[in-house]
């Protein structure tokens, strides 16, 4: 039997687009195992009071010290310069505040990696945003930060709104609105799937570089 | 030449089944690109319909032409489609500059830009030359070889609408929900 060329030409085209449709779930499915994690084990929960804590700013090494509350929404956000999806958010925030997104609410970064650190990514060593080094291991204790990334948005009470791992501007701007959610409601974050970095937060000592 | 104008047509028939089993795969998301060509009055609900419509219309044309590669009408029907595309690309890049297509659902984060024009203009060519006299013993297909291109095509669709769904399992934007 002959076989019409158009039926020759379709299946090349066929196994063509099939093949490119595999190669991308192949990949989906690589980038998922390599950054799964159990959900619901990042973050403090949300509704509670968000912990003090002391860090390091890393611009000028003074220690400062960290109360929420005081009428100002905060967005913390648990990153490493050594973990690369942090490097997405750091990226991501800086582009909703560049895009005047995040006005009204304070931004602290926080880190444990030395500050040494920063000088292997560029996304850090360029962000304009207040970076503060973690001093003790009860703040990541605290907010349950142990990988990264993670974003905590805290209201202007001192209460924790959502948490949870974040990369793209989307979910920034999600916490964005968390954060300046009125006291009365009450929200939480759902992730849209496992996507933590295996970096687990170090046990931070300052000065032990 | 006859070899391109086949793989012109087959091309076309493949890329509107990748296109439709990627927005099938994600309705609402389509319907958001959709709303930003229609009056903002429109209801949701019609908003929604129309976005299934348009997924589905591009499924069964792209069925239909892998299909039934003999049928000369469909040709003309696919190109009409295709200006359509060139149509919107250029209203979006007028009116929505920078705001994602989802021409491909969550396989493709294209924005309306000078590219989606290009690339729609490419498209209508692609069509144009299927548009063009093929021998016909080239194209008759048999009623068993019918049966397994549109097999073969409705399989690609749902293989695209699953490559969709991981994807956008990764993309979607963490929302927040009241409780």
């Amino acid at each position: 039997m002959r076989i019409p060329l158009f039926v020759a030409v379709a299946q090349w085209a066929l196994l063509l687009a099939l093949s490119l449709l595999v190669i991308v779930m192949y990949r989906q499915l690589g980038h998922a195992f390599s950054t799964r994690r159990p959900a619901g084990e990042l973050g403090p929960p949300v509704g509670s009071s968000a912990a003090g804590f002391d860090y390091m700013r890393v611009s000028d090494g003074a220690l400062q010290r960290f109360e929420p509350g005081g009428g100002m929404p905060v967005l913390l956000a648990f990153v490493e310069p050594s973990c690369q999806a942090c490097e997405k958010l750091v990226a991501a925030v800086g582009a909703v505040a560049r895009a005047g997104d995040l006005s009204g609410l304070r931004v602290l970064l926080l880190m444990s990696d030395p500050p040494s650190y920063l000088q292997i990514s560029e996304v850090f060593r360029s962000c304009s945003l207040e970076i503060g080094r973690i001093t003790t291991r009860a703040t990541v204790v605290a907010y349950k930060a142990t990988a990264t990334p993670l974003l905590v948005a805290i209201d202007g009470q001192g209460f924790v709104r959502s948490a949870g791992p974040a990369i793209e501007a989307d979910e920034v701007r999600a916490f964005r609105q968390a954060c300046l959610l009125t006291p009365a409601a009450t929200l939480t974050v759902v992730p849209a799937g496992p996507r933590t970095d295996r970096h687990e937060a170090a046990d931070p000592v300052v000065g032990s570089e | 030449m006859e070899i391109l104008i086949l793989a012109a047509k087959s091309a076309i028939a493949v890329m509107l089944l990748i296109a439709a089993g990627a927005k099938l795969s994600d309705p609402h998301s389509f319907a958001a690109a959709v709303r930003l060509f229609v009056p903002l009055r429109t209801p949701p609900r019609l908003v929604r319909i129309g976005a299934l419509g348009i997924a589905l219309l591009e499924l069964a044309l792209g069925a239909a032409s892998l299909s039934s590669p003999a049928a000369s009408w469909l040709n003309a029907v696919i190109f009409g489609l295709a200006c359509v595309f060139v149509i919107v690309s250029v209203a979006g890049f007028a009116f929505h500059r920078g705001r994602a297509c989802l021409c491909f659902g969550a396989l493709s984060r294209r924005e309306f830009d000078t590219w989606s024009i290009v690339r729609s203009v490419i498209i209508a060519v692609g069509a144009v030359v299927g548009m063009l006299d093929a021998p016909s013993a080239s194209v008759q297909v048999g009623p068993a070889l019918r049966v397994v291109l549109l097999i073969a095509g409705l399989l690609l669709a749902v293989v695209a609408s699953t490559a969709a769904r991981a994807l956008a399992i990764a993309a979607a934007p963490t929302r927040p929900t009241a409780r």
